[in-house]
């Protein structure tokens, strides 16, 4: 707490702008539809979607399947030596899979081809074909493995990157750095970088200087947003993978509770988002997520959500999709578009689930 | 970390904050700062002015007093009725004239005189009534007028009687010694002003016409619905305004025995000053008799000081404004905070740890899911059943949040009906031994429900401790009774701070905010037996018929009490550290007790448990339902055996069910489960208990 707040709060006057979780209201009001799609493949940690030759990839841990959305089978392409964190596919029909620890597998026809990244190879979170020579990545942090997300979560991380990889020679130019946790990117109109910052809740483009401040597109957003897609119609789908609350966001204040938090409990039980609401009796509740009369409110401050966004080529939300804190679709942070239709896939359900055709249009 | 940890502890244990919020809870406390206001200017006196306090200032101040006083509490009373009186100084002129003419001019006795000055008074008084109560006119502006037109009739009417006024002196000792007379060394004066003030202190707080004005300064609409004559209350507001006005010019014209162009010129100020600085509030409805006379000390104390300071006149009008300017700026801000102050620092949360759980005592808690089977009864017909009980014919009682306790017919409990209606939310329940229901409910206290449904009060009050802040002698939440074998009712109450509704709250405090209470129905008397007990929840007899177990939530532990017997009042810990929040006890087959746990210890908890300054400032900075909360959305049931080891868990794996049990009852074979924030009963089959056993044989031997 600055100075100033605190002579504020002396006064009653406090800064609570920081606890302030922005309402889901007008296009982000809540509704059900997440519950409604239709459940077309489980697997258990579903993520990780893209299309290629009209079928739908999709991961689960560390092993990568192929499923046809038509007749819903399902058969694995391959098992990698870590978890799988990242897919991406080129028009031309390239498919490289973020596996975390050992960096990026380049499918071609002639085979998969390893692509080193060095340190990034723990957290690349999101990747796009800029060309079929060249992909933008994004690097979660650089401190810690896509796995431990939520300790860059609460160490307050701003470690990520966003890097150019030429598909040729393996090399790397730094785009963006200094970025707090890129968990999603996305090619703009003229070429521009879109990167979605997860835990500062905005959507931002990156300068042409990698250091350089990036500039803000669409903020304030009531969930940390995960991938972001170019959808058909023009515009952008974003999935958000967990809710803010303002129980996160004061324990992000309060360093002395953190750090012991951090040091002393394992991660799984923290307070802070979460794919889903895990039935672990040792998770935190909030009082207001108490099961009531054999009924949990559907606005219960739960730890996680499932919230898909369409947005139109201007940054701005037009339609949402949600899961509610009694619904089970949770921890959506990756969606995909197949002839038409959306398909989402909540990891937190580990349910692959494909949306009301009028969701694309 | 154990060192800044014990500092920590020491620190919540001895400085913890929590009387500034239960004091702030006091309604007194709006008196409390004009009266520490008025100690500091008397030390501040005393200081700058040596000697200052001698028996004839103290007499002369009597005096003053005596007049200014009256005029204090006139404009008290209109203030409370949410109006202004602006022309008490120029109704003060008036009445001095009428008892000057009466005395002095007409020479008509002190009696007569007395009654044209209050007749002057009263009519003054009437003109703003009938104008502001029944015309509907602003209070503020009307009294301005008429602070005019009574100084311009004192204007016209002075010059002409003032060289009569001045050459007669009226012959009456009794004027006189209303004047200048001491009764045993006080001023008769003030004797006169102490009399009208506790009539009118006893008006204002105990008698209707009080409650009434009060009623409708606070609140007008709310006043008239209530069925207040508004009109007529505001209206003999001021005609009680001119009424003691009246008096107070008496008194002055008994003192001085002449008048001058300039009396009561600027009183409306300094008068006006001294009611708000004493805490009467310009808003209307709230301030008292007391505030009027500390605020009227307070300003004649300054006054005098300031002129035996000598200080010119006009800066003493400078410096009463800017005194009247804080007083309001203060007021105001002080009724429209004082609640969000009390909201934020009432919660005051303690240090408490838990100790850490070892791997082997996880292991006895290992997930099943014996109670997911569990056979629903009254499912969306009960709403809250925190207890159950059965009786000799096997029937189901329990209470719901509707305020009833509803009767569930045996033997497949299909069919319900409402037992007794009792109108809060029974908790905790037990049969006597004639087979009375007793039952514990929250917000009003322990009753007593006959074998006809007939409801009565066995206790709502227990004795006050002489150390606690906030009234403790009624029972908040009782939460869990049993009767000891000669009859006394043994009762629990979780907290003394919070109503039933912020229980939640008390989590959060961590405190040792309940108590053990007894209830004796042979001398009728209820007696609190322990205090600084943690949210005492669940209570049962042990078999021994001397000693009682007893759960304190938010520890984690269960302790013996021994209330008889040789060692009677000692205590010990029966089992601790268990897993989860224990709510009702209650006894089971072959010696055995049965605990609930109403939801579970999470890691973040217990830290949060740790750290009670997160605690606070998450209190003070998130809303309730974003408070971090045991993990009550599951909970199981724990065997024990006689000496405390756990002989068995039940879990409903799914926490659908039944996510939170806050009590069970064997009976029969079977177990029943109640949840205070459930929709319905559950029961599952006990294969290795004893088929006949019920509470009832186990208590009382027979039924």
């Amino acid at each position: 707490m600055g100075l100033l707040s605190r002579i504020a709060d002396l006064f009653g006057r406090g800064d609570d702008d920081a606890l302030s979780i922005p309402p889901m209201d007008g296009v982000l009001k809540p509704n059900d539809r997440l519950d409604q799609a239709e459940r077309i493949a489980d697997f258990a940690e579903a993520d990780n979607l893209a299309v290629l030759d009209g079928q739908l990839v999709c991961s689960s841990g560390d092993t990568l399947y192929r499923i046809d959305p038509e007749s819903r089978q399902a058969e694995p392409i391959r098992r990698f030596g870590g978890a799988v964190t990242m897919t991406a596919a080129s028009a031309g029909g390239l498919l490289a899979v973020g596996v975390e620890g050992a960096g990026i597998e380049l499918q071609t026809s002639e085979g998969w081809r390893p692509i080193d990244l060095g340190d990034a190879n723990r957290c690349i979170t999101a990747a796009v074909f800029r060309s079929e020579h060249e992909m933008i990545v994004a690097v979660g942090s650089s401190r810690f493995a896509c796995a431990d997300w939520k300790r860059d979560l609460m160490s307050k991380g701003s470690s990520g990157r966003v890097l150019a990889v030429d598909l040729g020679t393996g090399a790397t130019r730094v785009l963006g750095e200094g970025l707090a946790f890129p968990y999603g990117v996305a090619i703009g109109q003229n070429g521009a970088v879109i990167v979605a910052e997860s835990w500062r809740h905005r959507l931002v483009v990156l300068a042409s200087q990698p250091s350089a401040r990036p500039q803000v597109l669409l903020d304030r957003l009531p969930a940390y947003p995960a991938r972001l897609l170019a959808a058909s119609g023009g515009g952008f789908w974003l999935a958000l993978f967990a809710p803010r609350r303002q129980l996160t966001e004061l324990v992000l204040l309060e360093d002395g509770y953190r750090a012991e938090m951090m040091a002393t409990i394992p991660p799984e039980s923290w307070i802070g988002p979460d794919f889903s609401d895990a039935a672990n009796g040792d998770q935190p509740l909030q009082a207001g997520s108490v099961r009531q009369m054999g009924i949990m409110k559907p606005w219960a401050p739960s730890r996680s959500y499932g919230l898909v966004v369409r947005l139109d080529a201007s940054f701005q939300p037009v339609a949402s999709f949600h899961s509610r804190a009694h619904g089970q679709m949770h921890g959506v942070a990756s969606v995909a578009e197949l002839d038409g239709r959306l398909y989402a896939a909540a990891r937190g359900a580990g349910a692959l689930l494909r949306l009301q055709p009028e969701a694309v249009s | 970390m154990a060192s800044s940890d014990t500092l920590t502890r020491l620190r919540y244990r001895y400085l913890s904050g929590r009387l500034v919020g239960e004091i702030l809870s006091k309604s007194w406390i709006d008196s409390a700062i004009p009266v520490a206001a008025l100690l500091a200017v008397l030390v501040a006196l005393a200081a700058l002015i040596p000697g200052v306090f001698n028996a004839g200032y103290i007499a002369d101040l009597s005096r003053q007093l005596a007049e200014f006083g009256l005029v204090a509490l006139a404009l008290t009373i209109v203030i409370l009725s949410g109006g202004i009186d602006l022309s008490v100084g120029s109704t003060f002129a008036l009445c001095v004239l009428g008892a000057l003419v009466g005395m002095n001019v007409l020479d008509i006795g002190i009696a007569a005189s007395l009654a044209v000055t209050l007749g002057v008074g009263i009519v003054c008084g009437l003109v703003n009534g009938v104008l502001i109560g029944y015309l509907r006119l602003r209070a503020f502006i009307t009294t301005l007028v008429t602070l005019v037109i009574y100084r311009a009739i004192y204007d016209i009417v002075f010059p002409r009687l003032a060289s009569v006024i001045v050459a007669s002196t009226p012959d009456s000792p009794t004027w006189d010694y209303l004047g200048f007379g001491d009764f045993y060394g006080v001023p008769v004066s003030f004797i006169v002003f102490a009399a009208v003030a506790l009539a009118l202190h006893i008006t204002l707080s105990r008698l209707r016409p009080g409650w009434r004005l009060r009623a409708v300064g606070g609140a007008r609409k709310s006043a008239f619905n209530a069925g207040i004559d508004v009109k007529r209350t505001v209206c003999l507001a001021y005609v009680a305004s001119g009424l003691l006005t009246a008096m107070a010019a008496f008194l002055f014209s008994a003192r001085l025995g002449s008048t001058g162009a300039d009396t009561g010129i600027g009183m409306e100020i300094s008068v006006l000053t001294a009611v708000v600085l004493g805490g009467v509030s310009l808003g209307g409805g709230r301030g008292s008799v007391g505030n009027a006379i500390v605020g009227a000390i307070l300003v004649l104390v300054l006054t005098n000081g300031l002129i035996r300071m000598s200080t010119p006149g006009s800066v003493n009008q400078l410096v009463l404004g800017a005194i009247l300017i804080l007083a309001v700026l203060f007021d105001a801000k002080w009724v429209k905070n004082r609640s969000k102050i009390l909201s934020r620092v009432y919660v005051s949360p303690t240090y408490l740890a838990l100790p850490e759980r070892s791997k082997a005592a996880e292991a006895a808690f290992a997930l099943n899911d014996r109670l997911g089977a569990a056979e629903p009864i009254g499912l969306g017909i009960v709403e809250g059943p925190e207890d159950v009980v059965l009786d000799a014919d096997d029937n189901l009682y329990t209470g719901t949040r509707h305020g009833t306790i509803v009767r569930f017919l045996a033997p497949d409990y299909q069919r319900s009906e409402i037992f007794a209606r009792i109108g809060g939310h029974p908790l905790g329940l037990a049969f006597a031994e004639n087979g009375d229901l007793l039952t514990c409910v929250g917000g009003m206290g322990v009753y007593r429900v006959d074998r006809e449904g007939v409801v009565s009060r066995v206790a709502d009050e227990t004795n006050r401790s002489w150390l606690s802040v906030i009234d403790d002698s009624r029972l908040r939440l009782p939460d869990d009774l049993d009767v000891a074998p000669d009859g006394r009712i043994f009762f629990s109450e979780a907290t003394i701070r919070y109503e039933m509704a912020d229980w939640v709250t008390d989590a959060l405090e961590g405190r040792g905010n309940g108590r053990l209470i007894c209830h004796d129905p042979r001398s009728g008397k209820t007696q609190t037996v322990l205090r600084g007990l943690v949210f005492p929840n669940g209570i049962t007899m042990c078999r021994d018929g001397q000693s009682l177990l007893f759960a304190e939530t938010w520890t984690c532990r269960i302790s013996r009490y021994w209330f008889d017997g040789p060692n009677k009042g000692k205590r010990e810990v029966f089992t601790a550290n268990l897993p989860g929040y224990p709510d009702n006890i209650n006894r089971g087959s072959n010696g055995t007790f049965w605990v609930a746990l109403l939801g579970l210890r999470t890691p973040t908890f217990d830290l949060a448990m740790r750290k009670p300054a997160f605690r606070r400032r998450m209190a003070r900075r998130i809303a309730t339902d974003e408070w971090l909360f045991p993990n009550v959305n599951r909970g199981c049931v724990v065997h024990l055996s006689e000496t405390g080891e756990i002989l068995d868990v039940l879990w409903d794996q799914a926490g659908e069910n039944h996510p939170s049990v806050t009590s069970t009852c064997e009976h029969k074979g079977y177990l029943y489960l109640g949840g205070v924030s459930n929709n319905r009963i559950g029961r599952v089959r006990l294969p290795d208990a004893d088929p006949e056993w019920t509470a009832r044989r186990d208590t009382w031997g027979r039924g």
